[in-house]
């Protein structure tokens, strides 16, 4: 087997485990350590792993797992990953998870830290609140004042209060993280059918409950083995997937999306892993640093304000031409309101630009494809044959 | 002058088509079909392409071209969907035609287009098979018949007797009940016809079809079906527009055939260089993407 193969079978089977063994083996190897997991979208991870905590990406239970108590705790205009988070909660495959943090994605994350709070009282769980005012001297002093007090908290939990030192080390370690995906997504965009998207998702969820030091062997791994073996180019579209930020859409889908003719060249999948664009500072306080980094070079998505009036029409123009790509998929999950609020708003400003895009929505739990194969083959054809491609 | 492939990969059939074009000319060159009956989807679609590929008698292909469930084919350039490839298949082989009715053995579809081939509108069957070439194949086995057979037998009818148009497990139970009451198998076949003609001229007035619409996919040979469809037509259609069914003996490979020629489109768009199919190598190099 290939490097490639078996690279993506570790990261297939890590995907899979709902139970969650890769994060629960290296808590067992090291009996000092502790897990903190969190909530899309957003969460400084480099705080949680210099405060001596494995970092644990919570997504749901995608679809392989039968919502039975999940379902009591939600209307039925609540979308399914709360019920799926839920769910994993009380059939115990999160009672290695020392805390968890919320980050504020939306209302339902919020009021889903609250049921945390409540169903377990001896876990520390905190609701992170992401500054919205990209203002250094208003935003950013109030992350940093939130920083300094997550970093005495999960000190706290761990035992461990993170130094400087641990801060900047983390810094550089997550550097090189972001460093890694925004190489694997250029390669990605470059030669989109030696890179399926595929293949890239299941390599970031599982570096999303895996040590980061392991994402990054594999990762660059990977980026050194996707010339082996890789899938025949194809002449297909070029398109980017917009909205799928928080509940993450089925492994189907995605496979549907590229089978039915599409290159995926830029997406919001797991975008909480790239959200800093940039490499965070490693000189000077470290806690500044990532405050300022948050404020000054984050990822543009729906769940940050966005100051700028026009700032939501021109985005999609701006990402299709820096990916090279022909139209968008506006591919939401059902209720979600971030990114249902914001796709009237990006679809016109794409439509006056030009730009083809479909929208359809989908749940983490979806099992039928057909009508996103017909709705993307479609879409495909029409760029192809009536488009500009 | 470029060399295309079209492979269509149906639920019940592969259809590969070879053809040549220059400009707007297209001609088919050799073609090949074959049930697929249980066998690896892949190995019969390596079968109907090598038969064709042998009877053209080129060496290089510069686009190969997939349709249908043909996604996974790895030899293929390019995919496209079943009713852009039907479309333009049909406008090939019927250039008065201004739709076309897909009949395939799992589902049916008609499809409206412009001049040019482009989808204008669609409608597909429901769910139920009552439908589609596999309820007829069915049907034809419950009366030891074979798929030939049927449109002629068919024609022959001089009662029709009515069967379910909704579902087909209570259509297959009507036919049953028909054998034991003896009613002749040319009035039970046409019987299903109507029944079938009448969904397809339902389906064809949704979409607004006016003037020729080609028969296209596995059924549209059976002259049986489309006489049924076009009477069918005939009786229901309330708003008098004009609408002749017409069939065509190539009908089956209208969707290799659109395929391989949208194939040259793309072919002639990208500017891809060199082969994308030669008889040593199946790839196309990665650094003429």
């Amino acid at each position: 087997m290939s490097n490639r193969k078996i690279i993506i079978e570790w990261a297939l089977g890590v995907y899979e485990d709902l139970h969650f063994t890769a994060a629960r083996e290296t808590l067992s190897q090291n009996p000092n350590l502790k897990a903190v997991g969190f909530l899309p979208v957003y969460a400084p991870r480099e705080v949680i792993v210099a405060s001596s905590m494995l970092p644990v990406g919570i997504y749901g239970g995608g679809d392989q797992i039968e919502i039975i108590r999940g379902d009591a705790y939600y209307q039925s205009y609540i979308c399914h990953l709360p019920r799926s988070v839920i769910e994993l909660a009380q059939s115990d495959r999160l009672d290695f998870l020392s805390a968890v943090l919320f980050p504020s994605t939306c209302d339902v994350i919020r009021n889903l830290s609250g049921m945390w709070q409540v169903m377990y009282p001896d876990l520390y769980v905190r609701y992170l609140d992401l500054p919205h005012v990209r203002d250094p001297e208003v935003g950013g002093k109030f992350w940093e004042r939130e920083l300094r007090t997550l970093i005495d908290k999960l000190g706290e939990v761990s035992g461990h209060r993170a130094s400087d030192d641990d801060l900047r080390a983390a810094i550089h370690l997550y550097n090189e993280v972001r460093w890694v995906i925004r190489e694997l997504y250029r390669a990605r965009s470059a030669e989109p059918w030696r890179l399926p998207t595929e293949e890239l998702y299941l390599l970031l969820r599982a570096g999303e409950v895996v040590a980061p030091e392991l994402f990054l062997d594999k990762a660059r791994a990977y980026l050194e083995a996707i010339h082996e073996d890789s899938p025949p180019m194809k002449d297909r579209s070029r398109v980017i997937v917009v909205g799928t930020f928080c509940e993450q859409p089925p492994l189907g889908l995605i496979k549907t999306i590229e089978r039915a003719g599409c290159w995926i060249v830029d997406d919001d999948l797991l975008i909480g892993n790239r959200m800093l664009t940039r490499d965070v500072q490693t000189q000077g306080d470290p806690v500044a640093n990532l405050a300022e980094a948050f404020i000054l070079h984050s990822e543009k998505t729906s769940v940050l304000y966005e100051p700028d009036p026009d700032g939501k029409k021109t985005l999609m123009a701006q990402r299709v031409r820096a990916a090279k790509a022909d139209g968008i998929i506006f591919a939401a999950p059902s209720f979600c309101d971030p990114a249902l609020l914001d796709r009237p708003m990006l679809r016109s400003g794409a439509e006056e630009a030009g730009i083809p895009c479909i929208a359809f929505k989908y749940a983490e739990n979806t099992g039928q494809f057909q009508q996103f194969r017909e709705q993307a083959g479609t879409f495909s054809d029409s760029i192809k044959l009536w488009g500009g491609s | 002058m470029s060399v295309t492939a079209g492979i269509d990969v149906g639920s019940g059939a592969v259809k590969a088509v070879i053809m040549t074009s220059q400009g707007d000319e297209h001609r088919i060159i050799a073609k090949c079909v074959s049930r697929i009956r249980r066998r690896e989807i892949v190995a019969v679609v390596n079968e109907v392409f090598s038969t064709a590929v042998d009877q053209a008698g080129v060496e290089a292909i510069d686009y190969v071209a997939t349709t249908g469930e043909g996604e996974d084919i790895d030899f293929a350039t390019g995919h496209f969907y079943g009713m852009t490839t039907h479309a333009r298949g049909g406008l090939f082989l019927e250039p008065e035609s201004t739709a076309v009715l897909d009949v395939g053995a799992l589902h049916s579809r008609a499809v409206l287009m412009n001049r040019q081939g482009k989808v204008l509108t669609y409608k597909m069957t429901s769910q139920c098979a009552s439908g589609s070439g596999q309820f007829l194949e069915n049907i034809a086995r419950y009366l030891g018949v074979s798929q030939a057979e049927i449109g002629e037998l068919s024609l022959q009818a001089d009662d029709p007797e009515g069967v379910s148009s909704i579902c087909a497990v209570l259509a297959e139970t009507d036919v049953i009940n028909m054998v034991s009451r003896g009613i002749s198998t040319p009035n039970i076949l046409r019987g299903i016809h109507d029944s079938m003609g009448g969904r397809f001229a339902r389906l064809l007035r949704s979409i607004g079809a006016v003037g020729v619409v080609l028969m296209t996919g596995g059924l549209a040979s059976d002259v049986g079906l489309v006489a049924a469809t076009q009477e069918a037509i005939n009786k229901h259609d309330k708003f008098g527009r004009p609408l002749e069914i017409k069939g065509h003996p190539d009908s089956i490979f209208a969707g290799a055939i659109g395929a391989a020629i949208w194939g040259d489109f793309r072919h002639m768009k990208l500017d891809l260089g060199g082969a994308a199919w030669t008889k040593n190598s199946t790839q196309r190099s990665s650094s003429a993407a």
